[in-house]
């Protein structure tokens, strides 16, 4: 076996392991050290996680709703921001990518804390709303800094022909442009969508214990020491992800624009 | 008849250096006018300024008897096409094409049917399904210049179309052009750097050169009588000599004395210019060259020869074989193929 391929048969078990790890956390009974398998097993986290009353139910619909409402949002400030710093050359456009790479760039905690006070004084603290903005600065500059670079390299020439040829600048954006962009878009929404997924700082300082996000939930899980419900919120967190990646990169594959 | 576009006055900056000022000029319908100067002489700019792409610093630009100057891109009646055919890389060719009528709102009964002609005319109604990346360079520029003349400009602009292209392709995309403009009878300016594009698409050739036109005339009319040397070098005349020009139309110089065809100068310090066709090999000849080089070309073999310590390029004939180099070859002028033009300062 080569080095290279170790190295890939390595990387491949750190990230499949620990998933393995939840599952069998997440159904063992009793599970002591040394034993290398649960002594028994049991439903018992899964059971009530949909039931009425259940957290995790609820709490992954919570998640779900804010981080598609984020990744909505920042996609919409993302794509003119983009395009905005893409036109602009010299300093202007690094101070643009600057301000942009501000919230990405900022330790979650000092982000929450400034966003706290900003949003306690427009009385969205302890509220979705509230919760939901906050999510979509961070996420709203990944986005801003994903569009700069596609734009960057986006042939405006098309546009210009597409004028020429009778559109008006609408009609240009709308038949040439966005059928352009339609990948770009559709990345940038997952990229902001993980970004507001696995937010704890932000639900947990505005929210103010009122928005009960999936990710809260583990955290409370492993300060409380139930393992089992912690490993079962684990695996429940992990799987949105993937399966909006999985349906993500169908979706772009079939959106792939070939080059001229 | 009103003229399909006219230029009035028109300046067009270009980044930092002077731009192009007071170009006037007319083409009327079915008009085709190439434009010809070297790189960076301002073509493409003029191009985009007449397409609303670009800025105009003054002067009016008047489309059909519409004055278009403040108009959109869109509203002008023009369409301007770039050096690289840019196909829409989401929509089939047929779509491309059928893109200019979509916008304009013509019916669907309508639009089928002109796609359907406009493919025809450019031999691509077989490949109306395929996207662009599945097309080859010259299927590309047919199809690009089957989208610009669907929507029936009055004025369409061509950006060098011609450049990249293999020699086989380039003919082909030539006709195609010419084959459609004859359909559409759009007015056609073309602006290139390459003598036979702007002669075989232009029944006018019109030169930039130093923020101006230079020279507006037939192909013919241009290469034979350019009025200026600056014009006479764009038109790819190698051969110019000092000489001094008289009152009664004849000219003394290195070469002797005669009679140009034709004089755009004044009497005194003139350049004559004249092509390698004008310098024949004869034996009887009055002038004596010493050959320096012999080169094959595609449109056959030129020499260069030392006459009156001036490097002229002549003309091999055909039925004869090269001469060596370092031989004395006799030659006379063709003094109706000479042109006297001020001579620069």
């Amino acid at each position: 076996m080569t080095a290279r391929r170790l190295l890939v048969l390595v990387l491949g078990a750190s990230a499949v392991l620990p998933l393995a790890l939840l599952v069998v956390a997440s159904l063992a009974a009793t599970w002591h050290y040394p034993a290398l398998l649960p002594g028994a097993w049991t439903t018992a986290a899964w059971r009530p996680a949909f039931a009425a009353g259940g957290r995790l139910g609820p709490a992954l619909v919570t998640s779900a709703l804010l981080a598609g409402g984020a990744a909505a949002l920042a996609v919409a400030v993302g794509l003119p921001a983009g395009d905005a710093l893409a036109r602009l050359r010299g300093w202007p456009r690094h101070a643009g990518a600057a301000l942009a790479f501000l919230p990405v760039a900022a330790p979650p905690i000092a982000l929450a804390t400034g966003l706290h006070y900003t949003l306690l004084r427009l009385g969205l603290g302890g509220t979705p709303g509230g919760v939901l903005l906050a999510h979509a600065v961070p996420a709203a500059g990944y986005a801003t800094l994903f569009f700069t670079g596609t734009f960057a390299v986006l042939d405006r020439r098309v546009v210009l022909e597409a004028r020429s040829l009778g559109a008006t600048a609408r009609q240009a954006w709308w038949r040439v442009e966005l059928p352009l962009l339609r990948r770009p878009i559709v990345d940038a929404f997952v990229l902001a969508f993980l970004v507001s997924w696995a937010q704890v700082p932000l639900t947990l300082l505005i929210g103010g214990g009122a928005v009960r996000s999936l990710p809260l939930e583990v955290v409370a899980y492993v300060l409380a020491g139930q393992d089992r419900d912690a490993a079962a919120g684990a695996l429940l967190l992990t799987l949105p992800p993937m399966l909006l990646l999985l349906a993500a990169g169908r979706l772009t594959r079939a959106l792939e624009v070939p080059p001229p | 008849m009103t003229a399909a576009l006219v230029l009035d006055g028109v300046a067009v900056p270009f980044g930092t250096r002077p731009g192009l000022a007071g170009i006037a000029l007319e083409v009327p319908p079915g008009g085709q006018l190439a434009l010809l100067g070297a790189s960076g002489s301002g073509k493409s700019s003029l191009l985009r300024a007449i397409a609303g792409l670009g800025p105009l610093d003054a002067g009016r630009v008047v489309v059909a008897g519409r004055d278009v100057t403040h108009e959109p891109p869109e509203a002008r009646g023009v369409v301007y096409l770039h050096q690289a055919p840019l196909l829409f890389p989401h929509l089939s060719v047929a779509g491309n094409v059928a893109f200019p009528l979509e916008v304009r709102r013509v019916p669907a009964a309508e639009r089928v049917a002109r796609v359907h002609a406009a493919l025809d005319a450019v031999r691509l109604a077989e490949l109306a399904g395929r996207r662009p990346h599945e097309l080859s360079g010259g299927q590309r520029q047919r199809a690009a210049l089957a989208r610009a003349l669907v929507a029936r400009p009055a004025v369409l602009l061509l950006d060098e179309p011609f450049t990249g292209l293999d020699p086989a392709l380039r003919q082909e995309v030539r006709e195609a052009l010419v084959a459609l403009q004859a359909t559409h009878r759009s007015a056609l300016v073309l602006v290139t750097h390459d003598l036979d594009d702007a002669a075989f698409v232009g029944d006018r050739i019109g030169v930039l050169h130093e923020g101006g036109l230079a020279q507006v005339a037939a192909p013919a009319e241009l290469f034979a009588r350019p009025r200026s040397l600056a014009v006479a070098r764009l038109t790819g005349i190698p051969n110019a000599v000092p000489a001094s020009l008289r009152a009664d139309g004849t000219a003394e110089g290195p070469l002797g004395t005669l009679r140009p065809g034709a004089a755009f100068a004044a009497p005194g310090a003139v350049t004559l210019v004249f092509r390698p066709e004008a310098l024949l090999p004869d034996p009887e000849g009055p002038l004596a060259g010493i050959v320096r080089s012999v080169h094959a070309r595609a449109a056959g073999i030129t020499m260069r020869l030392e006459v009156a310590g001036h490097a002229l390029e002549a003309r091999q004939p055909d039925d004869g074989p090269p001469p060596d180099i370092g031989a004395t070859l006799r030659c006379r002028l063709r003094e109706d193929r000479v042109v006297a033009v001020a001579a620069e300062p």
